[in-house]
């Protein structure tokens, strides 16, 4: 879902500069209240994890393929969307200085949407169905939710890029992501929360625990 | 003991990051992605030719995670070199905004 320059004009992009700016400075200022030096290792290796992993396109049918964004995953891990828009940001940063996946005009559109919109969106889905459902099917559920949303939202700039017509845009955009989200982005997220849940229970204390069930952990430690 | 564990955390990470560099060259899927499909099968034609080929605003040194002259060796290169590049900004982001403890 990475936008090539080519695909908005600078003036819209800068539109999204504008937009995704708050919200990058907000992950800035979470970094500088939450991070700690024992959380930094957990960042960086998240980090370069899903880095590596959006090289690892799947192939999802109809001559596409897709890869997982991993916003809503360092959500969860951090219990806090601003953590994915971090993340994002530095890996979206990498990708298109180093590697000329995504653009560098609309590096801010591209944080947008899967940091900002995709964290987000991914994030609070999973606290919402995390009240009756089971973790694994709440992170499975947030991730594949937060990509799809992230999808239609490019697709939207996309027509009004005036290089989508609105509705096959959204179609395409709709169908491909659906896909991309089951597999690419909600399976692996479930997956890899499953896995830290096991190895590493304490990581998870923070997201998985509302406010009073963690002050009895607290009183009982 | 936290600290300790959470440096096997980033060990772990780092062989998983490094397992997917060296294996994406040859499993990931050469299809377009989501959006280059959906942009293939609403835009014309010509238009398409034309998008693609304008210059990006910047250019990168390994493009679509390549090495020139190198062939997949460069593609596992140059997919880890991306890795550790993500690693040192992150590391070097933690210390900057690192709360004083």
């Amino acid at each position: 879902m990475h936008i090539p320059d080519s695909f908005i004009p600078l003036d819209q992009a800068i539109v999204y500069w504008v937009i995704a700016i708050p919200f990058i400075f907000m992950s800035m200022k979470w970094a500088k209240n939450e991070l700690d030096e024992m959380k930094v290792p957990i960042l960086a290796a998240l980090a370069a994890g899903i880095f590596a992993i959006q090289a690892m396109n799947i192939p999802i049918g109809m001559g596409t393929s897709g890869h997982m964004v991993g916003a809503t995953l360092v959500a969860i891990v951090f219990g806090s969307p601003w953590a994915g828009v971090l993340v994002l940001t530095l890996v979206l940063l990498v990708q298109g200085f180093g590697f000329a996946d995504g653009g560098i005009t609309v590096l801010g559109a591209n944080i947008l949407n899967m940091g900002v919109i995709s964290g987000f969106v991914g994030y609070y889905t999973f606290v919402t169905l995390r009240r009756s459902l089971s973790t694994n099917i709440a992170a499975f559920g947030g991730a594949w939710l937060g990509l799809f949303v992230s999808a239609v939202a490019c697709s939207i700039q996309m027509s009004i890029a005036g290089i989508f017509p609105l509705v096959p845009g959204l179609m395409a955009m709709g169908t491909y992501h659906l896909i991309i989200g089951f597999i690419g982005e909600g399976l692996i997220t479930s997956i890899a929360i499953s896995a830290i849940a096991k190895s590493r229970p304490d990581l998870l204390e923070d997201s998985l625990t509302s406010g009073a069930e963690r002050f009895d952990m607290e009183a009982i430690a | 003991m936290s600290g300790n564990s959470n440096m096997k955390f980033l060990y772990a990470g780092i062989l998983i990051a490094l397992v997917l560099s060296a294996l994406a060259p040859f499993l990931a899927s050469p299809n377009p992605d989501g959006l280059e499909s959906a942009a293939g099968g609403v835009i014309e034609e010509s238009r398409m030719s034309e998008l693609e080929e304008m210059e990006p605003a910047v250019n990168s040194p390994m493009t679509d995670y390549a090495i020139e002259g190198m062939g997949k060796g460069g593609e596992v290169a140059a997919i880890a070199i991306g890795t550790f590049a993500v690693l040192a900004i992150s590391f070097g982001f933690g210390k900057v905004f690192n709360k004083r403890a």
